[in-house]
C-alpha cells in the first residue's frame, strides 16, 4: 500500500542543512497497524506528514496504492488523500463553533455527498462510537477523551483505507488512552490500515509492527 | 455545505462581539457614506434626464474668436430662434426663453408672488412638463394667457378649479389660466411658478429682431432622423449671415444631457464644470468605503490565527483552497450584508440633515427596483472587495503549519496590513490637510476687504410704484432719522448685472476687448455704499446738477485704461459721454475669490432697478426696520416689503465653498472614525496577542511606560510613513484645488504638520488606551493562562 524510497527532507539554517528524514525506507502493507517511536524531534511527525501527503519531501519516491506521489501535483494528491486518508491528532483539532454533528460531517462536505446519505452517515458512526446523546453539543462542552472520539469518529466518517494518527493519547489521560487503543485495534480488526506515531510502549504493543526513528533515520 | 458556512459566520459573529461590533459599525458608516454620495450623484446626472425628446434637444450658444482666443456664451439673440427654424429643414421646433423678475400677482383682493418666464409657444412641445389640467394643445398661444404649476395654482386657488380664471399680474395686465402645468421636478434645469407667452413679450414692445443684444435662451428641437453633424457646419454661417457687423461670430448647438454638469467653456472648449465635483465625491465616497474595506480586511486578517485552525482542519478534511476562498468571502458578504442594513437605517436617519448640507432634496425611494438592484450590489461588492483579502490570505495557510500554531499572525502579517493601516492613515491626512486648506482659503476671502461698508446697508428692487415714488420714499427715510443716505442704482452692491467692451476712452487700442463692469447710481453712492475714494468727488446733484452724466472709475479702471490724470477724463458708452470726476478703491462686486475687474459708476443718466439705504446706525436696527417698512408701504402699498441685508447678500458669494468646507470635515471626520475603529480593533488584537510578552516583561522589571512605548511605537512608526506619502498628494490636489481661485491662501508648512501631529495624537489616543489596559495588568494573571 505504501511505498517509501530514499525520502530526504530537509531545511536550511543560515547556510546549515538540517535534516528532518534522511534516507527513508519504508513498506507498509495494507492492514497492517504500525507504530513509529523515537525520541522527540527525531522526525516522526514529519514522517507521519509526508505519508498523510500534508507535507512535501526533498527527495526520494513515494508510492501509495500504485500511484506514484512524487510526481502528482496538488490537485491529484488532495484528492487521494481526501479519498484514502484519515488524520487523528494529538490536540483534536475540532472545529469550536460547529457542533459534534458538523465536525463529523464536515469531510463529507467536501466529498460532495448528499445531504440524505450525510445524514445517515453521520447516524451511522455516532451510533458505532456510541456518541448520540453529545451531537448537539460543542467540543469544548466534552471531556478531551470525548473529544478525542468525535476527532477519530470525522477521521472515519469517509472511509478511509489509511488512518494516520499523531500521539492520539498524548493528551489523555491513561484510561482514555486504553479506550481509543483498543478502538484503534478494533478498527484494524475490521480491515482499516492504522500508522501511529506514539511514545509510549504500551500503546506500540496494540500494533503489529514498530518503526524506530533516530534523527531522521530509521534505526532498526 | 452552505449551511455549514453560514452556521460558522453566524457563531463566529456573536463569539466575539466587540470584534463583531468595530467590523459592523466600520463597515456600516463607511456605506451609508458612500450611499448618500451616490444618491447625490446620482441626482446630480440625472438633472433633465425627464424630457421625453431629451435625445434631440439643444441650446443654440455662441463663439466668437478673437486673436486666437474663444469665448462663448449662451445668451442669444431674440431673432435666432425664428432664423434657426426656417434656414434648417432638419429642425423640427425652436424655443426661447427669458426670465422675469419676481411678480405680484393678484386675484381678487389677494396677492401672491411668483417666478415665471416668458416662453415661446413651442415650450411645453419641447420639454416634458405635462398639462394636468386645461388646454394642453396649445396653452401658451393666447397674449393673455397664463399656465401656472400645480403647486402655485394650488397657493393661489386652493381647491378650486383654476382653468379659466383672472389674475392680475404686476399691477399691469390680466392673465387668464389656460393649463396648469406639473411642478418642474428638483433636477429640472427650468425652475418656474408660471409661463407667459411670447405674444405677450411682441405685445408690450420687448420682443425686437436686433442681432446685438444677445438676451434670451434660445432651443433648438431636431427633427427625428436629423443628423447633428451635418446641421453644425451649417450653423457657423448662421450669424455672418444676418449680422454682417460681426464676422467672426459662429452659433452652435449643445445636447442637453451636458447642460448641468458641464456647460462652461474656456477657449471653444468644454471646461469642466459640476461634472468636476461629481467626479470629486465620486472619488471620495469610494476612497470612505476603502478605508472601511481596508478596515474589515485588517481585522479579519488579525483574527488570522484563531481561523488558521479551523482552515487547516478543512482541509485535511480535504477541503480545497476554492472552497475556502468561497466559504471566507461568503463569509464577507454576510458581514457586508447586515452593514449594510445597518447603513440603510443610517441613512434614512441622516438623509433629512445631509440634504440640508447639499441644499437638495434627495430621497431613498423604497419602491424603485433598481434601488435594490443597486444596494445587492453594492453589498456584492463591498463584501467581495473587503473579503478579497482575508479569504486569500486565510485559504492559503499550510495545513500542516497552521494545525501546529506555526501561523504567528502578527509577525508574518506585519507586511500587508502595515500597507494597509498606512493607506487609511494616508487617506486621513489627506483630509485633514484639505479640510484646514478649504477653512483657510474661505476666511482668506471673507477676510478680504469689500471696498463697501456692508454694515447697515440694505437694498429694496425697485417694483409697482416705488420707482415713481422714490423721491418721496427717499425724503421720509431721511427725515425720520431712519436712513443716513440713499442712492439709487442699476444693481445690488453684490451683483454685477451690466458690462461691455464697447466702452471708449481717449487711448484706447482698438483690439481691446477687455470687459468693463457699467453700474450706475443716481447720487452720493460713495457716501451711502461706504466706498472710499481716492482722489476726486462723489456724486452731488444738488450742488452739480451736470453729474447725471458724470462718472467714477473704480482703481482697476484707471489702471486698465492707463490713465495717468483720470479726473476730467471723459468715456463713451450707451451713446453718451460720461465725464470722470472721482476715483474710488476696487470694491467686490462679482467673486470674492478673483481680483477685481475694471469698472465704472456712472450717473443719473444711467437705468435703475435698486433702492440702496444706508440706515442710521445710532438707532435701533428693528426700529429701522419697522420704519422702513411702514414708508414703504404708505408709497407702494401693493407690493410687499422686501428689503435685503447687503452684509448677508455678501455672505452668500461663500455658500458653495464653505458647503465644500462642511464636506470635507464630514468626511474627514468619518475617515478618521472608522480608521480608528479599525485601529483600536488592531491594537486590541495585538494587545492580547503578546499577553504572555508582556506578562514576562513586567516580572522581569519593565515599568509601565516603557511597555505602553513598546507597544505603541509600531503604530507611531506606520502613521509617520503615512505622513510621509500623504503630505506630497495632499500638495498636489490642494494646489489645483487653489488654482480655481486667483485670489487664494498659499499653502503653508504648518498645516501639514499639524495634520501630521493630528493623526499622531488620534492614533495615540487610540492605540494607547489598549496599550495602558495591557501594560497595567497583573502578570500572574496572564502568564497563568499558559
Amino acid at each position: 500500500m505504501i511505498g517509501l524510497k530514499g525520502i530526504f527532507k530537509w531545511v536550511n539554517t543560515g547556510g546549515n542543512r538540517v535534516f528532518l528524514l534522511k534516507d527513508v525506507d519504508l513498506s507498509v502493507k495494507e492492514g497492517e497497524f504500525v507504530s513509529i517511536m523515537g525520541p522527540s524531534g527525531s522526525g516522526k511527525s514529519t514522517l507521519l506528514n509526508v505519508i498523510g501527503m500534508l507535507d512535501d519531501f526533498n527527495e526520494g519516491e513515494y508510492n501509495f496504492l500504485h500511484e506514484p506521489v512524487h510526481t502528482l501535483k496538488e490537485k491529484h494528491r488532495s484528492a487521494l488523500y481526501k479519498q484514502y486518508i484519515g488524520f487523528v491528532f494529538q490536540a483534536y483539532h475540532l472545529i469550536d463553533e460547529l457542533t459534534v454533528y458538523e465536525n463529523i460531517e464536515t469531510p463529507l462536505l467536501y466529498q460532495d455527498i448528499k445531504g440524505s446519505e450525510r445524514k445517515a452517515l453521520v447516524a451511522d458512526i455516532l451510533d458505532r462510537f456510541n456518541i448520540v446523546g453529545k451531537k448537539d453539543l460543542f467540543p469544548t462542552q466534552l471531556s478531551g477523551g470525548q473529544q478525542q472520539l468525535v476527532g477519530i469518529a470525522r477521521a472515519l466518517i469517509a472511509k478511509p483505507k489509511l488512518l494516520l494518527a499523531d500521539e492520539p493519547t498524548g493528551n489523555l489521560n491513561s484510561r482514555q488512552g486504553e479506550e481509543i487503543m483498543e478502538l484503534f485495534a478494533r478498527l484494524n480488526k475490521e480491515g482499516v490500515t492504522i500508522i501511529q506515531v506514539t511514545h509510549s510502549e504500551k500503546n506500540a504493543s496494540y500494533g503489529s509492527r514498530v518503526i524506530n526513528l533516530l534523527d531522521g533515520k530509521i534505526d532498526n | 455545505m452552505i449551511s455549514n458556512y453560514f452556521k460558522i459566520a453566524w457563531r463566529n459573529l456573536l463569539r466575539s462581539k466587540s470584534f463583531s461590533f468595530i467590523n459592523i459599525s466600520g463597515l456600516a458608516i463607511g456605506m451609508a457614506s458612500a450611499m448618500l454620495i451616490l444618491l447625490w450623484i446620482h441626482h446630480e446626472m440625472s438633472y433633465d434626464g425627464f424630457h421625453e425628446k431629451k435625445d434631440r434637444l439643444y441650446q443654440a450658444w455662441n463663439r466668437y474668436s478673437i486673436d486666437g482666443g474663444i469665448q462663448s456664451w449662451k445668451s442669444t439673440p431674440k431673432p435666432m430662434a425664428a432664423a434657426i427654424r426656417q434656414d434648417y429643414p432638419e429642425v423640427e421646433h425652436t424655443g426661447r426663453v427669458t426670465n422675469i423678475p419676481p411678480v405680484k400677482i393678484d386675484l381678487g383682493g389677494k396677492s401672491f408672488y411668483g417666478r415665471g418666464k416668458i416662453v415661446d409657444s413651442t415650450f411645453l412641445d419641447m420639454f416634458t412638463f405635462p398639462v394636468l389640467k386645461g388646454n394642453s394643445t396649445s396653452p401658451l398661444h393666447d397674449v393673455s394667457s397664463i399656465v401656472l404649476t400645480e403647486k402655485l395654482a394650488q397657493t393661489i386657488f386652493g381647491n378650486t378649479d383654476p382653468v379659466g380664471q383672472i389674475l392680475k399680474l404686476d399691477n399691469t395686465d390680466n392673465f387668464k389660466v389656460s393649463a396648469v402645468v406639473k411642478d418642474p421636478p428638483a433636477n429640472s434645469r427650468f425652475e418656474f411658478q408660471f409661463l407667459l407667452p411670447w405674444s405677450y413679450m411682441r405685445k408690450t414692445g420687448g420682443d425686437d429682431q436686433v442681432w446685438q443684444d444677445n438676451s434670451v435662451e434660445t432651443y433648438v428641437l431636431l427633427k427625428e432622423n436629423a443628423s447633428l453633424s451635418a446641421l453644425e457646419p451649417k450653423l457657423k454661417t448662421l450669424r455672418q449671415k444676418y449680422d454682417k457687423s460681426d464676422p467672426n461670430m459662429e452659433a452652435f448647438l449643445y445636447p442637453i444631457s451636458r447642460w448641468h454638469l458641464y456647460g462652461s467653456f474656456e477657449s471653444g472648449r468644454e471646461s469642466g464644470g459640476r461634472i468636476e465635483i461629481v467626479r470629486l465625491f465620486g472619488v471620495i465616497a469610494g476612497f470612505v468605503l476603502l478605508v472601511a474595506c481596508i478596515n474589515f480586511m485588517n481585522l479579519s486578517t488579525a483574527r488570522s490565527e484563531k481561523r488558521a485552525r479551523e482552515v487547516g482542519i478543512r482541509k485535511v478534511a480535504g477541503a480545497h483552497r476554492r472552497s475556502l476562498v468561497v466559504q471566507f468571502l461568503g463569509e464577507s458578504v454576510w458581514i457586508a450584508f447586515i452593514a449594510g442594513c445597518f447603513a440603510l437605517v443610517l441613512v434614512q436617519l441622516v438623509l433629512p440633515s445631509f440634504n440640508e448640507l447639499v441644499g437638495k432634496k434627495l430621497v431613498m425611494d423604497r419602491r424603485d427596483p433598481l434601488l435594490w438592484l443597486i444596494f445587492a450590489g453594492f453589498i456584492l461588492f463591498t463584501g467581495l472587495l473587503a473579503g478579497s483579502y482575508p479569504s486569500v490570505y486565510l485559504s492559503s495557510f499550510k495545513p500542516v503549519h497552521a494545525l501546529k500554531g506555526g501561523i504567528k499572525a502578527f509577525k508574518t502579517l506585519i507586511a500587508p496590513r502595515q500597507i494597509l493601516v498606512v493607506g487609511q492613515f494616508t487617506f486621513a491626512i489627506v483630509l485633514i490637510i484639505a479640510t484646514v486648506v478649504v477653512r483657510q482659503q474661505i476666511r482668506k476671502a471673507q477676510d478680504r476687504q469689500t471696498g463697501f461698508g456692508k454694515e447697515n446697508l440694505v437694498y429694496h428692487f425697485t417694483e409697482g410704484e416705488s420707482a415713481k415714488n422714490y423721491k418721496q420714499i427717499k425724503q421720509e427715510l431721511l427725515s425720520s432719522g431712519t436712513a443716513l443716505s440713499v442712492t439709487m442704482t442699476s444693481s445690488p452692491v453684490t451683483e454685477d448685472w451690466s458690462n461691455t467692451w464697447e466702452i471708449g476712452w481717449k487711448g484706447k487700442s482698438p483690439d481691446d476687448r477687455t470687459v468693463v463692469s457699467r453700474f450706475f447710481a443716481d447720487d452720493a453712492v460713495i457716501k451711502t455704499l461706504g466706498l472710499q475714494l481716492i482722489t476726486g468727488r462723489d456724486f452731488d446733484l444738488d450742488n452739480f446738477p451736470a453729474d447725471s452724466n458724470a462718472a467714477l472709475l473704480n482703481e482697476s479702471a484707471v489702471k486698465h485704461m492707463g490713465l495717468k490724470e483720470p479726473v476730467g477724463q471723459v468715456i463713451k458708452d450707451m451713446g453718451q459721454e460720461w465725464h470722470v470726476i472721482g476715483v474710488f478703491k476696487d470694491f467686490i462686486i462679482n467673486s470674492p475669490y478673483h481680483p477685481s475687474s475694471p469698472l465704472y459708476i456712472g450717473g443719473a443718466n444711467g437705468f435703475f432697478n435698486v433702492m440702496h439705504i444706508k440706515l442710521n446706525g445710532a438707532r435701533p436696527t428693528r426700529d429701522n426696520v419697522a420704519a422702513l417698512e411702514t414708508i414703504f408701504k404708505k408709497y407702494n402699498p401693493a407690493y410687499e416689503v422686501n428689503y435685503r441685508f447687503a452684509d448677508a447678500q455678501y455672505a452668500r458669494k461663500f455658500e458653495d465653498e464653505k458647503r465644500t468646507g462642511t464636506l470635507a470635515t464630514l468626511f474627514a471626520l468619518l475617515t478618521i472614525v472608522i480608521s480608528c475603529l479599525g485601529l483600536f480593533g488592531l491594537s486590541s488584537y495585538m494587545a492580547e496577542n503578546r499577553i504572555k510578552e508582556i506578562g514576562v516583561r513586567k516580572v522581569l522589571g519593565a515599568s509601565v511606560p516603557s511597555i505602553i512605548a513598546l507597544l505603541s511605537k509600531d503604530f507611531f512608526k506606520l502613521v509617520g510613513f503615512a505622513f510621509v506619502i500623504a503630505s506630497p498628494i495632499a500638495w498636489g490636489l490642494m494646489y489645483s484645488w487653489l488654482e480655481n481661485f486667483p485670489y487664494r491662501v498659499s499653502l503653508q508648512w504648518w498645516v501639514f504638520a499639524f495634520a501630521g501631529l493630528a493623526a499622531l495624537l488620534i492614533a495615540l489616543f487610540t492605540v494607547g488606551f489598549q496599550a495602558v489596559k495591557a501594560a497595567t495588568t497583573n502578570p500572574v494573571k496572564s502568564l497563568r493562562t499558559e
